[in-house]
């Protein structure tokens, strides 16, 4: 019973944090109408930015290296748009499809000459946490619960509150009626990437947290915020919410049943199941 | 020939490679409601849609208060004061019908403008103030576009482009939004305004123009194109 519990608990866990990668994507193909294939390395350049800033030569505290951890998360992301989707923004989704393939290829292979191929951690030490239920808990997960909650209300005070939210929801609806109603679109597109990228780089943080570091943590994670968007609904901010914790839900649920080595195998059969039942996300058509 | 606020002149333009219009021209007075009918398919969306910007022409020239505006994107456009509510998909369907209204006024400096304007539709619009919480996209067909044409009186345009705002309507709520067009054309502002059910257009329209295939095919006022033969045997079902 405990084991169930347990599991539930780390699916929560899992699912919290593929839930701000789903956002993040989806937010993106909401406004721009494609799935950002480099989002994964947004996830691990963001991890890694932190672990660069708490070491060598700068040994800044988290709460510190968190800020330009961020900050050239979110030039990353822009940077990713100005440079190499703006100028494809007419052409077919194809092409900005197999254009993102090859940015993610690109970051993936720089961030592992720089770092390494190894698995990394940012060295702290794992504190014996609560029992709360029979389920264990560290400080470190306490954070990646209270972090999420805490970036769900900040999307959401963004989206809905925010004069700049509200504009982003309204070029997702209808790009060319935005642009008769004078909102400015570059602005509200500039603005989609910032919170995505920030997603992607809290998200990271905590995965890595939890986890571990390594260049392709991005890749396998894109895939399981692919599936919280096709599960959700694709272009649905809550809806990826929800696809995320599902996601981890069902693969700590999963090691009930099936070997942990097969885990992340639920997210991509799901994938490809949801991908042969509405293969036309990726052409970029809204549903 | 009268002083034209709106000047379309000559104008080529379309899709990529697709041409649809070839070459056509109109103007608009100020203070004019203008007509342009014609079949379905003729290109009325498209020649609005080159005229706020949101397709380039090819060739031919548009002049809007004595000034070129050929070749600006849809957002300066909107700065000069031409307001452009286009057929169907004309209001944002997830935000509120006050969230709508909201971004009708983003472009203005002055936010307390907005504010003023919005309270102002609220004496004009009760509907939309007793619906102000709900989601544009479940309002009816009606109240959408009363929305749509509220939201774009917010930046009070100097010109406003219509197209087709009957459009799956019920008559009495034709007459209904009628009504509407014509108060606004009575505070000052020409409207442009496209329609195939064109009647109750006409009616209202001082002078009105024929579309067909791309191309200019008759001119009148509202009242001679109401009683032409050829109008009323191919474009008014009688
Ligand atoms: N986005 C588009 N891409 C290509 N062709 C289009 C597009 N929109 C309209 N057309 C074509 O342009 C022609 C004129 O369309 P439109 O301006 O919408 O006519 P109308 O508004 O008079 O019914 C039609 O043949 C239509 O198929
Ligand atoms: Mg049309």
């Amino acid at each position: 019973m405990s084991y169930i519990l347990q599991s539930i608990f780390n699916g929560l866990l899992a699912g919290c944090i593929y839930a701000l990668f789903a956002m993040g994507l989806t937010m993106v193909y909401r406004v721009l109408n494609f799935v950002n294939f480099a989002h994964g390395e947004l996830i691990m350049w963001g991890a890694y930015l932190l672990y660069l800033f708490m070491g060598d030569p700068f040994h800044f505290p988290l709460y510190v290296a968190l800020i330009p951890a961020l900050g050239f998360t979110i030039l990353l992301g822009l940077g990713m748009d100005w440079i190499v989707f703006k100028p494809l923004r007419r052409t077919n989704r194809l092409t900005l499809l197999i254009a993102a393939l090859g940015i993610s290829f690109f970051l993936r292979n720089g961030a592992q000459l720089f770092w390494g191929a190894e698995l990394r951690t940012y060295g702290f030490e794992i504190k014996r946490g609560w029992r709360l239920f029979h389920i264990s808990m560290t400080a470190n997960q306490m954070a990646i619960i209270l972090a999420t909650l805490g970036c769900i209300i900040i999307v959401y005070l963004l989206l809905y509150r925010s004069i700049i939210g509200k504009a982003m929801r309204a070029v997702s609806d209808n790009l060319e009626l935005a642009r008769v109603t004078g909102i400015n679109a570059k602005k509200t597109i500039r603005f989609t990437w910032i919170i995505s990228s920030a997603l992607a780089c809290v998200g990271g943080i905590l995965l890595a947290l939890d986890t571990n570091l390594q260049p392709g943590m991005g890749m396998i994670n894109l895939v399981k915020a692919f599936a919280a968007i096709l599960l959700g609904g694709v272009g649905n901010v809550w809806g990826a919410l929800w696809g995320g914790i599902f996601i981890g839900l069902a693969e700590n649920l999963s090691v009930l049943f099936i070997s942990t080595g097969y885990k992340d195998s639920i997210a991509f059969g799901m994938m490809v199941l949801l991908l042969l039942l509405r293969p036309r996300v990726l052409y970029g058509s809204q549903e | 020939m009268t002083e034209s606020f709106l000047e379309v002149r000559d104008v080529y333009s379309g899709y990529g490679k697709i041409e649809v219009l070839h070459g056509v021209s109109l103007t608009v007075a100020p203070k004019e409601i203008v007509c342009v009918i014609g079949p379905n398919g003729s290109g009325k969306s498209t020649l609005l849609k080159t005229i706020v910007g949101l397709i380039q022409p090819t060739r031919g020239f548009i002049q809007f208060d004595g000034s070129e505006i050929s070749h600006k994107e849809p957002e300066e456009n909107v700065e000069l004061g031409i307001a452009y509510i286009p057929q169907g998909k004309n209001i944002f369907p997830s935000l509120t019908v006050m969230e709508n209204l909201e971004m009708g006024g983003i472009s203005l400096k002055d936010s307390r403008k907005a504010r003023n304007a919005i309270q102002e539709i609220w004496e004009r619009y009760p509907i939309l103030q007793k619906r102000r919480k709900i989601k544009a996209g479940s309002l009816s067909g009606g109240e959408k576009q009363v929305l749509a044409m509220a939201r774009a009186s917010i930046l009070q345009p100097r010109l406003i482009l219509l197209d087709e705002p009957s459009i799956g309507l019920a008559p009495k709520v034709i007459d209904e939004m009628y009504h509407h067009i014509n108060r606004m054309n009575r505070e000052g502002i020409p409207l442009l305004i496209v329609e195939q059910n064109a009647r109750k257009a006409l009616r209202l329209a001082h002078r009105a123009y024929v579309l067909d295939l791309g191309r200019n095919r008759l001119e009148d006022t509202g009242e001679g194109l109401l009683n032409n033969e050829e109008v009323q045997h191919l474009y008014l079902g009688r």
